[in-house]
């Protein structure tokens, strides 16, 4: 690719420098070489330091799953503890204060984002008859646990990239408050909802704050629009340089000896005279954080809360957790001009007594249950 | 009021012509009354163990886990827990009561003649086993509760407990109505939380405590207790309804020591998960006094921290179990369940079952 094209954009991660491309002629001639894990990648990979942050709590968050001996209950008193725990989250916390206000939506804002599941991988066709490949994500929840607005976030987080911003901590999939300890349950006393299995924060601007306990939607987004969405990547675990780095190893036959899938040379000698800090090796593979930006929404399930983003290859394997939010790149952005999203997020409360449909499709994409070709009859 | 035995520099005022005691213009405190029972009760023990000069043996036949034995144990010295020490340790640890002739017997009581022994704890399997356990353990929690107000206030603070009902595990909590001489006391999440906490400083403190179980003779007890007025008209009652008619039933945990007729578990040790749920003012014949609730679970059982949540939120609601004053049931600290003296039989074609060897 030629060196303008090439925009190494602020962040903390390695990651395919295809994003900066709009064109999707470009993407779509990619992907159509896609077989599984071994298509080749036409750009090169940068490396990061930084980019292998562990999967682990950290020590100083709060423990979170109960593991100590399950309660030896009679079958009467599991029911009745399970009829309990649906009598205490069915009914809607009252709220200590009225709802927030509510501020306008301008370009410059940052909006919250959603947790949601990958759920699978389907075709779309288009009404041209072009086929591609759109990942199913579904917001799997998800509630609002937590707002800091950005006074105390630039106090906790000295020296970070994102002083101006608060930080909303949302919760995915609710659980059953028996399986976690007293501390990670105080965590959702605020917000007044269940405990949830997954939790993840998302950068916002102060005018896009979102009380806790307020439920999020896949109405959130709207169809037409293009999302960045960031998840770890699937675990292949300790890989050889062949797979992980894509180097070529040796010839299968011919004579050679022992050298099938190995690294070959090390260095390059001369002046450093050892081996580079960062030279490919084998290693661990996957599970890393990556983030694919500038996936269009095809398609919303309104009944499921189901998005339809485009592109087969949403970082994780299937179930996994997927964060999704507005996407940064330039030209793909909402602009001031165009229609203004539900802001701070889409409340169902607003559209109370009107009908949602439950499929909502982009105006290109082909459906099935659509009339096909018609005729007037000829008198 | 009746006259002091013993020799006490303590005087008492009665201000209004109320019974209210005025702090101002007494020196009694919980402390200082506590010291002087503890003493009474120490040599009074002391003489009592005295009497026996000569250690005479009887036959005690366990039934149970590990297998049935019989044991030669001291007569009038010789504890079920003493028994438990010559088996296994799983019997001294996890044992909360003994069945002594069927009969339910402390831990810490002295056998007195040849019998049938058996331990009973936390997770028997037959229900009218458990119901004794489970009564004990209620019963303890109220003598507990009485041990945490007496020294949770501060000298000029003067409280009298009166007694507690029956205990009932189906009204939520146990109970304990104390004379605090406050018209309203209801202490907010934190002051609970102090309460609680007394309580855990003794039940987690390294020496795990036992319950002593004592019989005195009725005037030993009106001096023991010359300082609590509401005590002071219970113990004739209580003292007639005993066997020999003069005798009243006392038990001393750590340095509280109360009036109860019952069996009490085993030690503190045994109690897990531990809180002082509410604290309601109720308005009786002798006055207002406050009604303290609480709420245990043994260490035996396991259980997760939203359901003890879910518990305490129950147990925190005023509990309307009988008020003092009211007609006695029957097994009440103040009449005593030693006015039951046929045995404790089982119902005819229930058995023990086989233990698990774990």
């Amino acid at each position: 690719m030629a060196a303008s094209m090439r925009r190494l954009l602020p962040g903390n991660c390695g990651r395919f420098i295809q994003n900066v491309l709009p064109n999707e002629r470009l993407l779509e001639s990619r992907y159509s070489k896609s077989h599984g894990n071994t298509f080749q990648r036409t750009l090169p990979y940068v490396q990061f330091r930084m980019t292998h942050s562990p999967n682990t709590p950290a020590p100083w968050w709060t423990k979170k799953l109960d593991t100590s001996a399950p309660e030896d209950l009679t079958s009467d008193n599991e029911a009745f503890l399970q009829d309990m725990v649906e009598e205490k989250y069915s009914v809607d916390s009252p709220l200590k204060e009225g709802p927030w206000e509510r501020a306008d939506w301008t370009p410059r804002s940052v909006r919250c984002g959603l947790i949601c599941r990958k759920i699978g991988v389907i075709p779309q066709w288009l009404n041209n008859g072009k086929k591609f490949y759109t990942t199913l994500l579904q917001v799997a929840d998800n509630h609002v646990i937590r707002y800091t607005p950005p006074e105390i976030n630039r106090e906790r987080r000295r020296g970070s990239r994102t002083p101006n911003f608060g930080i909303q901590v949302v919760g995915a999939d609710s659980a059953d408050p028996r399986l976690f300890k007293a501390e990670y349950l105080g965590l959702f006393q605020e917000a007044g909802v269940m405990p949830k299995h997954h939790l993840s924060r998302f950068f916002v601007t102060r005018d896009a704050v979102i009380q806790p306990g307020t439920q999020l939607n896949a109405m959130h987004f709207s169809v037409g629009d293009f999302v960045d969405c960031q998840a770890r990547t699937i675990d292949h675990g300790y890989q050889g340089v062949v797979k992980k780095w894509g180097m070529k190893g040796g010839p299968a036959s011919h004579g050679a000896t022992k050298f099938h899938r190995k690294m070959g040379a090390t260095g390059g000698g001369g002046n450093m005279a050892r081996i580079w800090p960062g030279k490919k090796m084998p290693g661990h593979m996957g599970n890393e954080w990556r983030i694919l930006k500038g996936l269009k929404i095809w398609r919303i399930n309104t009944k499921y809360n189901v998005l339809y983003v485009h592109g087969p290859c949403v970082p994780g394997p299937h179930h996994c957790y997927v964060r999704v939010m507005d996407t940064i790149l330039p030209l793909r952005k909402r602009k001031g001009d165009g229609p203004k999203p539900p802001f701070p997020t889409w409340f169902a409360d607003d559209y109370k007594d009107q009908e949602i449909p439950e499929e909502i499709f982009d105006e290109s994409l082909h459906r099935f249950t659509a009339s096909s070709i018609e005729f007037e009859e000829e008198k | 009021m009746t006259s002091v035995g013993s020799s006490r520099a303590l005087t008492r005022y009665a201000a209004n012509g109320s019974h209210k005691w005025f702090s101002s213009q007494s020196c009694l405190t919980n402390t200082e009354v506590r010291k002087q029972r503890n003493k009474a009760f120490v040599a009074e023990k002391k003489r009592q163990m005295s009497l026996i000069t000569r250690v005479e043996k009887i036959k005690v036949e366990f039934k149970g886990h590990p297998e049935d034995t019989t044991l030669i144990m001291n007569r009038g010295l010789s504890t079920p827990y003493n028994c438990a020490m010559h088996m296994e340790e799983l019997l001294r640890n996890r044992s909360a009561l003994a069945l002594v002739d069927g009969r339910p017997w402390d831990m810490h009581r002295p056998l007195v003649k040849d019998c049938e022994l058996q331990f009973l704890h936390f997770q028997e399997q037959i229900p009218y086993l458990s119901n004794m356990v489970n009564k004990a353990f209620w019963r303890s929690g109220s003598f507990l509760l009485g041990y945490i107000m007496d020294r949770a206030f501060k000298d000029q603070y003067y409280v009298e407990p009166h007694s507690w009902p029956a205990p009932d595990i189906r009204s939520g909590s146990f109970i304990c109505d104390i004379d605090l001489k406050m018209d309203n006391w209801t202490p907010n999440e934190e002051e609970r939380n102090c309460l609680t906490r007394i309580g855990y400083n003794m039940l987690l403190s390294t020496s795990s405590k036992v319950f002593e179980r004592l019989e005195v003779d009725a005037s030993v007890a009106q001096d023991m207790f010359a300082d609590n007025r509401f005590k002071l008209e219970q113990i004739p009652d209580i003292a007639a309804k005993s066997k020999s008619q003069n005798t009243v039933t006392v038990y001393k945990l750590d340095d509280h020591i109360d009036i109860s007729g019952g069996p009490m578990i085993a030690n503190s040790g045994l109690v897990g998960l531990f809180a002082v749920s509410a604290v309601h003012p109720i308005d009786t014949k002798f006055g207002r006094l406050h009604r303290v609730q609480g709420l245990a679970l043994p260490t035996q059982l396991k259980i997760r921290s939203w359901t003890w949540k879910l518990l305490l939120e129950r147990a925190a609601k005023y509990n309307a179990t009988r008020l003092p004053g009211e007609v006695p049931s029957s097994d009440d600290n103040i009449s005593g369940s030693q006015t039951i003296e046929q045995p404790f039989l089982p119902p005819s074609g229930a058995s023990r079952p086989q233990e698990a060897t774990t």
